[in-house]
């Protein structure tokens, strides 16, 4: 048995695990980061529009702070987020971005003067300061009240995650490649890090660790159609899930991207909108104001993405071989726009459509793009129901999304997240001992050695690549955009018979080493369990938020459902999850719930939430006319993050107003 | 602190770094006049498709004829220049050696690449690889033979053209220099950004090796028609 | 869509396959044959062959959109990214698949790039060497011209897919040679004024045989990028600026 002992130990080398693992290196700790394929092609490089940070450069962003940010994320969440997480992550999200151009990001800059953009379809002329020369450039995106998603192009996952690379690279910090964790080593109070098999020589390595951080991204592959990558196919939710003892939060909130091209479901960015683009239906005719007319295309993309699918229902579709499809029209925001700010877009466009995006529409359609959902922790990352185990980026319900995700703030989430939670680690890492017990080790390899054994040698003869499909049409049928009783009854019971059918798996391919059938195996019947956290989260959940949308149950329901879903799997041979519920204390909410500006306002109150407005609105009267904003926030929710975080973030404005306050004086 | 052999290290790799420098500028700068002389050369050369008065003339020219007291110039011209451009050559192939796969695993890896791979710029430098291995050998002889015997005109040419069967030499030189120097100037011009039109200058290069091809062969063929008129021994040609 | 006419054709897959960690494996090709659908990408017609014809070959697909750099292999003869290429594009439906050239060989198509671009990055230092001072991240960010910051991002669209190292019969012949990625990258950090490096310590670098004096303008790099990097242009700027500084 081969054993790595290590003080930190990160699953995932996408933005969120680098950045963890950058963090625990930064303060002296061993760190090892394992991932199934070279960092660099982790899926946070498809990340193309940008990440949300209230610099406030732009003029279309002046006004911008913390407060407004934390305000859109909590509307978007449809009051499903933790509000305390989503205070730490606005706070931080400026100097995130500020840290990566000290790493080299080349985030698009300002230019002074006179800029022409598309507004609502018109050609408007903003004029940006001479002082905003050459800072950070913000463009718009959907459910944000200001300029506020900071871009490189349309590459900014990939600039972020080259120079978060680089770094780590800088501090050679080792990333093992092609290893794929499969299950994580615990006793049941503490994890003690995971088991891993070579995708190459197909040797099992046990990684031992003081604390083990899961940022393997989110698990859309459950889904046929995706705009994820193949990769992200909830493994590292299903080793949590499978330790019987950690929990996953949120697995129903699934989010459908409104523009995917039509078929094979690759992302055209939200910042084709958010620079102008416009939707049309089969009869060229911008539809969205019909419905959302305050808003329009940029409402939130749970708004979005019924709205299509609504509309479509009504036969405006354009119809195609794959079935219905709207248009995504950005022909009007130039050819030179398109070639410099769209350019991944353009490529896309290019080579899978066969079609020049200047000129042509884009056929697309809503489509399975993020997991809100993931395994559950606190505010520090760290799983509360099995210490060590600490989680993040999207594969983690630290749960800044709640119900459904702002564009950009995902992005944000890997590299802010990443930047807070790697300092819990490390502070777990200096206040924790690394404790061997052997016997437990050797146990897990062997469970897992036994399993491998049973593929290969047992008589099963279930296809993997069979069960996996059908698992991926059942959530598309049954788990999608608009959900109902029946359907994500038959959904369970379906998946459910899928994962009995996976005890029987057998192999064509008997290779122990670099095994494509075999790695595809251990994975289905892990994605099968997750799966199943998802139709069964999402058929308990009787309302709709956010993206959780059920025909049967059109209101939000903050009597009853303003809460988390907990799932966990602590009987390995049930064929369903555990699931509980955790209330979200309106009484503490800085923000109670409301109406988000955008969608069907519609929803069942809870009683506290009069309640709580009053005494905010007490407290806000108590702190007198002079109180800042800073001191009003923490007056009504206080939250912490790491000390050296704490500073107040400086914007133009402040330098700005303090220059005319001089020349007031 | 650097200790003093880090200092001296350093100091070696500095030099490689100069002398690698050096090294691909003295190729480049070989290569151009190589190759600009090789345009003027076949013109000149070539100047026999207007009749033995024009090349007499081209050479009476060329040799200093204004300044010799026969008219006719010096033919010590020829070989100095001829044992000028030897120099040259040799600088280039020194230099070019480098590029040269030198091991067998070298030239495998090449082969087996350019199998998989199929490119049209590695094709050709492939040929120029090949036609410089060529031209090692023959442009040396080529110029040795000016240096001995320089005596250039319509009938001594012919008569080495034709009589001492020294086409059997242009005849697998010409193609050789033509497209090595053509392709080269091509490349030299790409490698230091001295025109971004690439998509131009290999049309141009193409256009060149054709152009120089046919006006070589065709003053070959009229040397050699020239040749097998003459009867030895050989008059020279006066006007 | 001009995708349909290529319906319910029968394409010939001629693939290499190789397993290295089989003693007595030996390199073959061998050919699929595969109804085309409309749109297929060789992306998807590898996986249906994975799925119904072989379960042990070896390929790598991550994002499948032309964004991560994972799936270049040559497909007959052209080395570049699997997952963007269409089928209906080979008119005779013959299509062959090589490994890309260059690269420690996983199994079949599958070669480890990885490896090699980390190698490069720690031998070629390619990160940001950032300049003392400006570092607060609590205060607003020091200022860069837009002009900069475009053209930064135009070198940094590389997806270290690896066709260029295997395009260039320079580094097949010569295993040291940095190749055009590295240059690449040089290039771009020595545009960026947040970095550090003088000119001299890039010359250390890359200022010698196994650097910018070791190309020999094959071109094979910018003919294939599937991004159109300008490795033309950029690599000649990087040999003037030192050909000049190293005299």
């Amino acid at each position: 048995m081969k054993l790595i002992y290590t003080d930190s130990l990160v699953v995932g080398a996408g933005l969120a695990g680098l950045r963890v693992a950058i963090a625990s290196k930064e303060r002296g700790l061993d760190t090892v980061v394992l991932s199934l394929i070279p960092a660099k092609r982790s899926h946070s490089a498809a990340a193309q529009g940008g990440m949300q940070a209230s610099l406030g450069n732009t003029v279309k962003g002046m006004g911008d702070d913390e407060d407004v940010h934390f305000q859109d994320t909590v509307k978007g969440s449809d009051w499903g987020c933790d509000q305390d997480v989503a205070r730490m992550f606005a706070h931080c999200a400026p100097k995130a971005v500020r840290e990566l151009a000290n790493w080299g990001v080349p985030w698009t800059r300002i230019t002074k003067g006179p800029r022409q953009v598309v507004v609502n379809a018109e050609k408007v002329t903003i004029e940006e300061a001479e002082e905003a020369h050459g800072l950070i450039n913000a463009r718009d995106f959907g459910g944000t009240k200001k300029w506020r998603t900071c871009y490189t192009a349309d590459g900014t996952g990939h600039s972020l995650l080259y120079a978060v690379d680089n770094k780590a690279i800088s501090m050679d910090i080792p990333v093992h490649e092609r290893m794929e964790a499969l299950s994580l080593i615990h006793d049941g109070k503490r994890c003690h890090g995971v088991v891993a098999r070579c995708l190459i020589t197909g040797e099992l390595i046990a990684y031992v660790a003081k604390s083990t951080t899961i940022a393997t991204g989110g698990y859309g592959r459950i889904y046929e159609v995706s705009t994820n990558a193949i990769i992200c196919e909830g493994v590292g939710q299903a080793l949590a899930l499978e330790t019987g003892v950690a929990k996953l939060g949120n697995m129903e909130a699934v989010q459908f991207h409104p523009t995917a091209i039509v078929p094979v479901g690759i992302l055209t960015t939200e910042g084709c909108r958010g620079d102008g683009g416009l939707l049309r239906d089969k009869d060229g005719h911008r539809f969205m104001p019909d419905y959302e007319p305050e808003k329009k295309e940029l409402a939130s993309r749970d708004v979005v993405s019924r709205r299509m699918t609504e509309h479509m229902r009504k036969g405006k579709g354009v119809d195609s071989p794959y079935g219905p499809h709207l248009w995504l029209d950005i022909t009007l925001l130039g050819r030179k726009h398109v070639e410099t700010n769209l350019r991944e877009v353009k490529e896309i466009c290019e080579n899978f459509l066969g079609i020049d995006p200047a000129k042509d529409w884009i056929p697309v359609r809503p489509t399975q793009h993020y997991s809100m959902g993931g395994i559950r922790t606190d505010a520090t990352g760290q799983s509360p129901h099995l210490k060590g185990l600490f989680s993040v980026g999207e594969a983690a319900c630290w749960d800044m999304h709640g119900f459904n995700r702002l564009g950009g703030n995902s992005l944000a989430e890997t590299v802010v997240g990443g930047m807070i939670i790697g300092k819990y680690v490390a502070d777990f890492c200096e206040q924790n001992t690394l404790e061997i017990d052997t016997n437990l080790v050797e146990s897990f390899v062997a469970k897992l050695q036994t399993e491998i054994d049973q593929l290969i040698d047992g008589e099963g003869t279930e296809n993997p690549f069979e069960l996996k499909q059908q698992m991926q049409r059942i959530m598309m049928d049954y788990v999608g955009i608009f959900r109902n009783g029946p359907e994500l009854e038959k959904a369970v019971s379906e998946l459910q018979d899928l994962l009995k059918r996976a005890n029987a798996l057998g192999l064509k391919c008997k290779k122990r080493h670099a095994n494509p059938e075999l790695v595809e195996a251990l994975r289905v019947k892990r994605m099968l369990k997750v799966a199943l956290t998802v139709a069964a989260g999402a058929a308990a959940r009787t309302e709709s938020r956010g993206a959780h949308a059920r025909e049967d149950f059109p209101q939000r329901n903050d009597k009853d459902w303003l809460n988390r879903t907990l799932s966990s799997w602590p009987d390995a041979n049930s064929l369903s999850p555990q699931l509980e519920y955790e209330q979200l204390d309106v009484m503490k909410m800085e923000l109670p719930p409301g109406y988000r500006g955008y969608g069907i306002d519609n929803a069942i109150a809870h009683p506290d939430t009069e309640k709580r407005e009053q005494q905010i609105a007490d407290i806000i009267s108590q702190l007198g006319p002079d109180a800042d904003r800073h001191q009003k926030q923490a007056a009504l929710m206080p939250f912490d993050v790491p000390e050296s975080l704490k500073p107040k973030n400086e914007r133009l404005s402040d330098t700005l107003n303090s220059g005319a306050g001089e020349i007031a004086k | 602190m650097r200790t003093l052999t880090d200092t001296t290290a350093l100091f070696k790799q500095k030099v490689a770094s100069a002398w690698s420098a050096k090294a691909d500028r003295l190729q480049s700068a070989t290569g151009i006049l190589l190759g600009c002389f090789l345009l003027v050369h076949l013109h000149f050369e070539s100047s026999i498709l207007f009749g033995k008065e024009a090349f007499y003339h081209v050479v009476q020219f060329l040799e200093g004829g204004m300044f010799s007291e026969t008219g006719h110039g010096y033919p010590l011209l020829t070989s100095i220049f001829s044992t000028f451009l030897l120099v040259v050559v040799l600088v280039h192939a020194a230099f070019a050696l480098r590029r040269f796969p030198a091991q067998i695993g070298q030239w495998r890896a090449l082969r087996s690449q350019m199998q998989v791979v199929n490119h049209s710029d590695t094709r050709v430098w492939f040929w120029q690889l090949v036609s410089g291995f060529i031209l090692f050998f023959l442009v040396p002889v080529h110029l040795y033979t000016m240096i001995a015997t320089p005596e250039i005109g319509p009938h001594l040419s012919a008569e080495r053209v034709y009589h001492d069967n020294a086409w059997l030499l242009y005849i697998v030189l010409l193609p050789a220099v033509v497209v090595h120097a053509m392709f080269g100037l091509y490349r030299v011009a790409v490698k230091w950004g001295i025109s971004a039109n690439r998509t131009g200058l290999r049309k141009l290069a193409h256009i060149l090796v054709v152009y120089l091809m046919v006006i070589g062969l065709l003053s070959l063929g009229q040397y050699m028609m020239i040749g097998s008129e003459l009867t030895l021994p050989i008059e020279p040609f006066r006007p | 869509m001009s995708q349909q006419m290529a319906k319910g054709r029968t394409l010939t897959f001629s693939i290499f396959r190789y397993d290295p960690q089989m003693p007595d494996d030996k390199p073959k090709m061998v050919d699929y044959q595969i109804e085309e659908a409309p749109g297929m990408t060789v992306f998807i017609a590898l996986n249906q062959l994975r799925e119904q014809q072989d379960p042990s070959l070896q390929f790598d697909f991550v994002c499948r959109a032309g964004i991560c750099g994972s799936c270049a292999m040559v497909i007959n003869g052209m080395p570049t990214l699997a997952c963007r290429t269409l089928t209906s594009k080979f008119a005779d439906g013959k299509i062959k698949l090589m490994p890309l050239p260059g690269f420690e060989l996983i199994g079949d198509l599958s070669v480890n790039t990885g490896k090699f671009m980390r190698e490069i990055a720690e031998r070629l230092k390619l990160w940001l060497h950032p300049k003392t001072g400006d570092d607060d991240i609590h205060r607003l960010e020091a200022p860069m011209s837009p002009e900069e910051a475009a053209k930064l991002y135009e070198l940094e669209r590389c997806v270290e897919c690896g066709v260029c190292v295997s395009a260039c019969a320079t580094k097949q012949m010569r295993d040291t040679f940095v190749g055009a990625v590295g240059l690449m990258k040089i290039a771009r950090f020595e545009l960026d004024s947040r970095d550090a490096r003088s000119a001299d310590d890039f010359y250390h670098v890359i200022g010698n045989q196994d650097g910018v004096f070791g190309c020999m303008t094959l071109l094979g790099c910018q003919d294939n990028c599937p991004k159109d990097l300008p490795h033309m242009q950029q690599i000649a700027y990087l040999r003037r600026k030192m050909a000049v500084t190293l005299v």
